[in-house]
């Protein structure tokens, strides 16, 4: 009892001297998150997450969540363009599988009526494969796939999604016709993981996150990551260290509705700036096992852009969205 | 019985005063939320997370589990006492549950469901504790081909649901199948039945058809034959605790459910539906008093209740020894444990025992927690059907529409439940079965794209059905229960030709 | 024929199994429009195709329960109450499109559907319904910090 009281109190200290660094600090922006997603998911968190690091790092007075579920986030931003024109305060949440579902849902809108502010996390696909399997590393995996793409079953996420994308690219870097590829998507991580597990299927892919524990326990064998180089939490070197030309992350971004001013459009950056740089958010990172992948300004809209054409690219080629 | 040891010693950890008051919380809050429809376990937990942040990781998490179990006793309430499922899970305890509190037997209705579940949660919670390394290996090796034969035996069991008309059974069925055809197909990534309306693309929600048809069709039903017949309900008729016969007729269903829903829901798409179904049909065909299905028979709620809780109990086994979150609520208790850099799988019951076993104490606890508070409570319950009739109802309105609008604030969502309720209506009037409707757009999906998997895996050969024994089994299995009740009549007529 | 069918034809079930023809012909005609893109994959039309063709058969099968008149007797139907709680969730519904928030659909939808049900004291019941509403929304907006649909009412809390 008296420990829950404790904490209680903890509790409160803390939210006493939150608010006494908020008057003192002159930040006095009033912002409105939106996840384009149900409560739980990764954008929600993501907006969630933002929403206690600006607020207790004094950098905004108050930011309100707000969630906007449906059709991997084209509703969402259907009403950031639609009603909130113009509005300075007001950010959503985003990130690469929404690139691909405004491809495929054929939405009217697209990504270039928002205004582009920030990357904020990344996450790298992995490739993985039962502990019993043949194949050992990316040479094995491509050579099976070059030599007949029908046998090599991927098990991943949703048709057109990140995970699909990156298996069409593997079979292409590896000299493999992408449209042949045996792509079988489940619905949600732990599906697809107990038939890689059972070793229904040849290959895994998803993000890092859905595997770690399993390659640590043995159980799956990591073939490796989808990064430019090795990262520092797995043994294996990257896929394209292997000398298969294959690089795909799974990135999370802010943007703001169209129409903003310049003034607006900076101070939105400023403020995202200090977020990422916050002592509060680095303990956030940490805690979700969230990759920092910061990039503000011109700089994130070259990236957004380059991944909206090659995106289209390969949802074109494996038949998903028509040119 | 090294299981023994840990788990008393996770019982030291669960009993400390601080733990003890996270599990009650828990389990309050997850009543709280089970009772909306649309507001279930997992929308809580995801929203707790941030709040919980500071708090200690063993408490926390044992008060998810708390939400959790609580969760589905406040789900169950609702079905019963006013025919609105607050989640899926409990749509076959309505059926039944909401005939018996109706005649005025609410009582008996909550008390077999309450204790039923916790009959069930604390087997389930010992299958846990004691076959969890076995059952996952079993549950791993499920493939796409077997869980679509375990579909065909759904399917089949599920007439049991059709009423006295096969054509009005089958054709509610396939409004059910059509429903499900509705937004994205998950394996081609195209839309169906969407129209190029973005809110269809992420398929029908179960809640929102199981609460339209049953609790706004119902409301519009009986408002419209008022004037022919005032509904009079009586909150108690008879005894408000459960007789001798209430006893006998519940025991066995609560184990019959238990058996299914703790192995399905240990399957990683297993689900909790499904058990809840088979044991609602298994009760229609086993009952010895098959007039009362219909109009309120025990066992038609001791059995899915028993199951849906098992089943969440089942559904800790991949997620404690694999880290397999394999329901909604599953990942959000995953995303529990990470923010706490515990990672569940292989390695977690080595690496954090004295967790792993105060969480599957505090589930035991949470359980008793569950009983105590609820069958005290059930009086009170039932004077709920005491309000009014015209605020009853009204209040049923609210509470479906909030409920669908805080899972999703969107009017196409209320527009969809709108018109699930005018053909709840329709189906009451012309005398269509509810029940298939729900069961169609659940189960058809499910069905279509494990073939389609199963059949993507084996590059088209259907052999791939039969090659797996568990397929095989279950399909011979399916099979008998479809031509057993005509071999049975048949032969009835045979021996009637020759008497 | 007619010399033996004493029962009325029933009108209600030749719409029921005309509206399944018509749910079978709009499954049809939207599984004509869907590509096979993987190669293996048994494909998105399959599903369709059977839903459509059971829902011909049970248009058949209902079209001669309803020759037979085998539907149940209905009975007289009362309409005022059916269009009240309709036009409570319409206004609901409208109220929540028009970014007006939900509390005073709320409030009204509980009253339309109250009086539906006989009573005749619609202004306190707009009171208690607009209760519920706050209550409600202290409980899931505040607490748990769901973002209900808000407008100017719920703003001022």
């Amino acid at each position: 009892m008296s420990q829950f009281r404790k904490s209680l109190w903890r509790g409160a200290l803390a939210a006493a001297a939150v608010a006494g660094f908020v008057t003192s600090a002159a930040a006095q922006m009033e912002l409105k998150i939106m996840a384009p997603a149900a409560p739980g998911g990764g954008w929600d968190q993501t907006a969630r997450s933002m929403q206690q690091a600006f607020t207790q790092a004094g950098i905004a007075k108050s930011v309100q969540v707000t969630n906007v579920p449906g059709a991997g986030g084209s509703i969402g931003i259907a009403q950031l363009v639609n009603n909130s024109k113009g509005d300075g305060n007001q950010l959503m949440v985003m990130g690469y599988v929404m690139v691909g579902a405004l491809l495929t849902n054929k939405s009217p809108i697209t990504l270039d009526q928002t205004t582009p502010i920030a990357r904020l996390t990344t996450e790298y696909e992995a490739i993985v494969v039962p502990a019993d399997s043949p194949i050992k590393n990316a040479k094995d995996l491509a050579a099976a796939i070059k030599a007949d793409p029908a046998k090599v079953t991927w098990a991943g996420g949703s048709a057109g999604g990140v995970d699909h994308i990156a298996a069409a690219l593997f079979a292409k870097a590896a000299g493999a016709d992408p449209t042949k590829i045996n792509y079988i998507p489940f619905s949600g991580g732990g599906e697809a993981l107990a038939a890689i597990l059972g070793g229904k299927v040849t290959a895994g892919i998803s993000g890092y996150g859905e595997f770690e524990s399993q390659v640590k326990a043995g159980k799956l064998r990591l073939i490796g990551l989808t990064s430019a180089t090795k990262t520092a939490n797995v043994d294996v070197p990257s896929i394209k260290e292997q000398g298969i030309d294959l690089e795909i992350a799974n990135w999370r971004a802010v943007v703001a509705p169209p129409g903003i001013s310049a003034d607006q459009k900076k101070a939105l950056t400023e403020a995202v700036d200090k977020l990422a740089k916050s002592k509060e958010w680095q303990e956030i990172l940490k805690a979700k096992g969230w990759e920092d992948a910061y990039v503000s300004g011109d700089a994130f809209t070259k990236i957004l852009n380059d991944e909206i054409a090659r995106t289209k690219e390969v949802l074109t080629a494996v038949g998903l969205v028509k040119s | 019985m090294e299981a023994f040891y840990s788990l008393a010693n996770g019982l030291t950890v669960a009993i400390q005063p601080m733990n003890l008051l996270f599990a009650l919380i828990g389990v309050l809050l997850g009543t709280a939320v089970g009772v909306l429809p649309g507001i279930g376990p997992a929308l809580t937990v995801a929203l707790l997370l941030p709040i919980t942040f500071k708090l200690d990781p063993a408490g926390s998490i044992i008060m998810f589990a708390g939400i959790y179990y609580g969760g589905m006793y406040g789900g169950s309430t609702t079905a019963i006492l006013i025919n609105t499922p607050g989640e899926s899970a409990s749509m076959a305890t309505a059926l039944e549950g909401n005939k018996m509190a109706k005649a005025g037997r609410g009582g008996p209705a909550l008390a077999t469901s309450a204790i039923g579940s916790f009959v069930a949660g604390t087997i389930a919670t010992l299958g846990l504790t004691f076959l969890a390394p076995y059952l996952v290996d079993i549950a791993v090796s499920f493939g796409p081909e077997d869980y679509f034969a375990l579909m065909c035996v759904a399917f089949v069991t599920v007439s049991a649901t059709f009423g006295d008309s096969p054509v009005r059974g089958l054709t509610s069925l396939f409004i059910g199948l059509t429903l499900g055809l509705v937004g994205i197909d998950i394996l081609s990534g195209q839309s169906r039945l969407s129209f190029g309306i973005p809110e269809l693309y992420d398929n029908i929600e179960v809640t929102t058809l199981a609460v339209g048809l049953f609790a706004i069709g119902e409301a519009l039903y009986v408002a419209s034959r008022r004037h022919i017949q005032e509904e009079k309900l009586e909150p108690v008729r008879g005894s408000l605790w459960m007789t001798k016969e209430d006893w006998k007729r519940s025991w066995k269903p609560w184990l019959r459910g238990t058996a299914f829903g703790f192995p399905i829901g240990a399957l990683p798409a297993g689900g909790a539906e499904i058990p809840t179904f088979l044991s609602y049909s298994t009760e229609r065909r086993l009952t010895k008093h098959p007039e009362e299905f219909g109009h309120g028979a025990i066992e038609g709620v001791a059995g899915p209740e028993a199951a849906n809780n098992a089943s969440a109990a089942g559904t800790l086994v991949p997620l404690l020894t694999l880290g397999l979150p394999t329901s909604a609520t599953a990942a959000m208790l995953l995303a529990g444990f990470q923010q706490y850099g515990l990672n569940p799988g292989p390695l977690l019951f080595a690496d954090q025992p004295n967790l792993v076993w105060g969480l599957i104490a505090s589930l035991f606890i949470a359980n008793a927690m569950l009983l105590v508070l609820n069958l005290p409570l059930v009086g009170l319950w039932v004077r709920l059907l005491a309000i009014p009739q015209p605020w009853l109802y009204a209040g049923i309105l609210v509470f479906a529409t909030i409920g669908t609008i805080a899972a999703n604030p969107s009017p196409v969502e209320l527009i969809m439940l709108t018109v699930f309720g005018v053909l709840g209506f329709l189906m009451r009037r012309f005398d269509f079965p509810i029940a298939p409707v729900v069961v169609g757009l659940i189960l058809g999906p499910i069905a279509e794209s494990q073939l389609r998997r199963a059949l993507s895996i084996s590059l088209g050969d259907p052999m791939v059905l039969l090659q797996s024994p568990i397929s095989a089994t279950l399909l011979a299995i399916a099979l008998i229960a479809l031509v057993l009740p005509f071999v049975m009549k048949g032969m009835g007529r045979f021996k009637a030709v020759e008497d | 024929m007619s010399t033996n069918s004493q029962r009325r034809i029933d009108v209600a079930g030749f719409a029921i199994a005309l509206l399944l023809l018509a749910l079978a012909g709009l499954v049809w005609w939207d599984m004509s429009k869907l590509q096979i893109l993987s190669p293996y994959d048994l494909g998105p039309k399959v599903m369709p195709i059977v839903v459509s063709i059971g829902l011909v058969l049970l248009a058949i099968g209902n079209g001669i329960s309803a020759l037979r008149g085998d539907l149940p007797e209905r009975e007289s139907l009362d309409w005022k109450p059916i269009v009240l709680i309709f036009s409570g969730l319409a206004i609901l519904i409208t109220f929540i499109a028009l970014g007006w928030g939900f509390m005073i659909g709320t409030a009204i939808l509980f009253a339309a559907t109250s009086t539906a049900f006989g009573r005749r004291a619609f202004l306190v019941d707009l009171l208690i319904g607009a209760g519920l509403a706050v209550l409600v929304y202290l409980l899931l907006g505040k607490l748990l910090t769901l973002s209900l649909p808000a407008g100017p009412i719920e703003k001022l809390f």
